[in-house]
C-alpha cells in the first residue's frame, strides 16, 4: 500500500458506514418533500415546493418554530449562564471537589428518556413531589398542575433542558480551564488585578473557543432534543409545547403526513447548517482581529 | 486540615447547592418512589412509612425489565465494538498524516453530528423498512454506530494526538512494518484512550431513546428506555413505583460507571472538539 493512499484507506470504513446511514436518509427525505406522498409512503407527483407551501400555511407549524426557538435560546443561554460559575468553582481546590463534579456531572449518566420520565411523575398535580417541596418550603400554598397547561409546561421542560445540559457543558469548560496556565494568575495577582479583572481579562479570553464550541454544540443538540418534550407531555396539551421535532415525529408517524414531515426536516437541517456556518465566520473573524 | 482551605470549601459548597438539590431532586424523587409501598406511592412523603424493597422483584416479574435488559446489553454491546473499530483507524489517520482533504472529513463528522437522528427518523424508518428490518435489533445497532463514529473519532483523536510518535517512529528505524508498529506499540499506548471511548459510546446506546421507539415495535424487542417509557406513556393507570424502580435498576449501573470515568472526558471531549 502505497504511503500517499494510507489514511485514505484509514477513514474510509467510518467514512462509508457515516455517509450511509446519514447520506442515504437525506435522498430519501429530499425525495418525500418533494412528492406528494400518500400516507403509506407511496410516491405520487412531483410537487416541488407543494409540501413546504402547505406547511407555511399551516399555523401549528409556524407555532412550533417559534417555540423551537425559544426552547432551544432558553436551554443553551440558560446552561451556559449557569455552568461558567459551576465551571470556574470546580476548577478550585476545595474539600469534596471529587463529589461535587460526580454529582453535577450525574444527568449526563442517564438516559434522557428516563430524567423526563421520572420530572413526570415529579411535577404531578396532587401526587407529585415539586409541589408538596415547594409547599413545604412555603413558596406557594397550592398545588400547581405543572403539565397541564403550556403556561407552566414549557418552562419547566427548559429548565430540565437546562439541568440536564449543565454536564457536558461543564465538561467543556473545565478543559478550557486547565489549559489556562496558573503562572498568568500569579503574575496577574502581582500587578494588582482582583479576582473580578482576573476573570475579565485571562479567564474569559482564554476561554473564549471553549464557549463557542459549547455554544455551537449545546445549539445542535438542544435544537434537536426529542426525549425531554416527548417523555413529559407528548407536545400536549393540544400541541402547545409542540417543538419541531415533536411535531415532526407527530407528522410522520401519527398523522401519515410524510411528505411534511420530511419537510420540517428539511427546514431543521437547513436552520442548523445557516447557524453553524454563520456562527464558525463569526468565530473565525473575531480571531482574526485579536 | 488547612483553616483557608475548610473556609472556601464551605463557601464553594454553599454557592453549588442550589444546583446540586436541583439536579439531584428527580433522583431523590425516583429513589423514594421506587420504596414505597402501592398505597402510599400517591402521597407526597418524603419519608416512606416502609420501605418496601420487594418492589425490586416484583417490578422484574411484571414490567417486561429482564427481555429489555437483554436486549440493552446487545445493542450497547455491538455498539461500542462496531463503533471503535470503524473509529480507531480514523482517529489515527487523523492525528498522524497530514492528507488532502483531512479537514473536509473533520467537517463532514461535525455534519453527521448535525444530521442527528431525530431530524433524518423520516428517512431511517424508510431506510430500514426498506430492508425489512424493522423490529430487527441488528438494524438499529448500525445506526447507532453511525452516529457515534464522529464523538469517537473525536475523543481518540484527541488523545493519540498526545502520544509522543518517538516510540513509534524508533520502532520504524528497528525495522519494523507500519501496521507491525500500530498493533504492537500504538494500541497499547492507546488502549487506555480506546476504553474510555469504548464505554462512553455503550452509555450513549444504552440511553438512546428516539431511534429505538421509531424502529422497535415489538415488546420484546424494546430496550430499557422504551421499556421504561411503555409503562407510562398511554395509559391510563401507572404503576409508578414499579417505573421508578425500573428506571433505578436501568440508570444504576451506568451511572456509577460514568461517575468513575467523567474525569477523563473533560480532557479528551475538550481538546478533541476546539482542534
Amino acid at each position: 500500500m502505497s504511503r500517499a493512499f494510507t489514511p485514505y484507506a484509514l477513514i474510509l470504513p467510518s467514512f462509508l458506514l457515516a455517509a450511509v446511514i446519514v447520506l442515504w436518509p437525506v435522498e430519501e427525505i429530499v425525495s418525500l418533500a418533494t412528492h406528494d406522498v400518500n400516507r403509506f409512503g407511496m410516491l405520487r407527483d412531483f410537487v416541488g415546493l407543494a409540501n413546504f407551501r402547505s406547511l407555511i400555511g399551516d399555523p401549528d407549524f409556524i407555532s412550533s418554530l417559534w417555540r423551537t426557538l425559544i426552547w432551544t435560546a432558553g436551554v443553551v443561554l440558560g446552561t451556559l449562564i449557569v455552568s461558567t460559575p459551576i465551571a470556574l468553582i470546580l476548577n478550585e481546590d476545595f474539600y469534596g471537589r471529587g463529589l461535587a463534579r460526580i454529582l453535577i456531572m450525574l444527568p449526563w449518566a442517564v438516559s434522557l428518556a428516563m430524567t423526563a420520565v421520572i420530572w413526570r411523575w415529579a411535577l404531578n398535580g396532587e401526587s407529585g413531589m415539586l409541589n408538596s417541596a415547594l409547599r413545604d418550603l412555603g413558596v406557594m400554598n397550592r398545588n400547581i398542575q405543572w403539565l397541564a397547561q403550556a403556561s407552566t409546561a414549557f418552562p419547566m421542560q427548559i429548565l430540565i433542558g437546562i439541568l440536564v445540559s449543565i454536564p457536558f457543558t461543564v465538561t467543556i469548560f473545565l478543559g478550557g480551564l486547565s489549559s489556562v496556565p496558573d503562572d498568568l494568575y500569579d503574575a496577574a495577582a502581582i500587578e494588582g488585578a482582583g479576582a473580578w479583572d482576573q476573570f475579565r481579562l485571562i479567564t474569559l479570553p482564554l476561554l473564549r473557543p471553549f464557549i463557542n464550541i459549547a455554544f455551537v454544540l449545546n445549539t445542535i443538540y438542544v435544537f434537536n432534543s426529542f426525549p425531554i418534550i416527548w417523555a413529559t407531555t407528548q407536545g400536549g396539551p393540544a400541541d402547545s409545547t409542540d417543538i419541531l421535532v415533536t411535531y415532526l415525529y407527530k407528522l410522520g408517524f401519527r398523522l401519515g403526513r410524510l411528505g411534511d414531515a420530511a419537510a420540517v426536516s428539511l427546514i431543521m437541517f437547513a436552520i442548523l447548517l445557516a447557524f453553524t456556518i454563520l456562527y464558525v465566520r463569526l468565530a473565525m473573524r473575531e480571531e482574526a482581529a485579536t | 486540615m488547612n483553616r483557608r482551605k475548610l473556609v472556601r470549601s464551605l463557601i464553594f459548597w454553599a454557592l453549588l447547592s442550589p444546583i446540586v438539590v436541583a439536579i439531584l431532586f428527580p433522583y431523590a424523587v425516583m429513589i423514594i418512589t421506587a420504596l414505597k409501598s402501592p398505597t402510599e406511592v400517591h402521597d407526597p412523603t418524603w419519608w416512606p412509612h416502609e420501605w418496601r424493597w420487594r418492589n425490586f422483584p416484583e417490578m422484574w416479574q411484571t414490567s417486561g425489565f429482564a427481555p429489555a435488559l437483554v436486549n440493552s446489553l446487545y445493542v450497547s454491546g455491538l455498539t461500542t465494538i462496531g463503533a471503535i473499530i470503524v473509529s480507531i483507524p480514523a482517529a489515527y489517520a487523523l492525528s498522524r498524516f497530514r492528507f488532502v482533504g483531512r479537514s473536509a472529513f473533520s467537517q463532514f463528522l461535525l455534519v453527521s453530528q448535525m444530521l442527528s437522528p431525530i431530524v433524518l427518523v423520516i428517512g431511517l424508518f424508510r431506510l430500514v423498512a426498506n430492508l425489512g428490518m424493522i423490529d430487527s435489533l441488528n438494524a438499529l445497532t448500525l445506526i447507532y454506530v453511525a452516529f457515534n463514529i464522529a464523538f469517537c473519532v473525536w475523543m481518540m483523536q484527541s488523545y493519540f494526538s498526545t502520544i509522543s510518535r518517538d516510540l513509534e517512529e524508533a520502532a520504524w528505524l528497528e525495522g519494523a512494518g507500519r501496521m507491525r508498529t500500530l498493533v504492537l506499540v500504538f494500541l497499547p499506548l492507546a488502549a487506555p484512550a480506546i476504553a474510555v471511548t469504548a464505554i462512553f459510546a455503550f452509555i450513549n446506546a444504552w440511553n438512546e431513546f428516539v431511534i429505538a421507539l421509531t424502529m422497535l415495535r415489538r415488546e420484546d424487542n424494546y430496550t430499557l428506555p422504551i421499556r421504561v417509557f411503555s409503562l407510562v406513556a398511554g395509559r391510563y393507570t401507572v404503576d409508578w413505583h414499579y417505573v421508578m424502580a425500573a428506571a433505578f435498576a436501568a440508570s444504576v449501573p451506568v451511572a456509577v460507571l460514568f461517575a468513575w470515568l467523567q474525569r477523563y472526558l473533560v480532557r479528551g471531549l475538550a481538546l478533541g472538539a476546539v482542534k
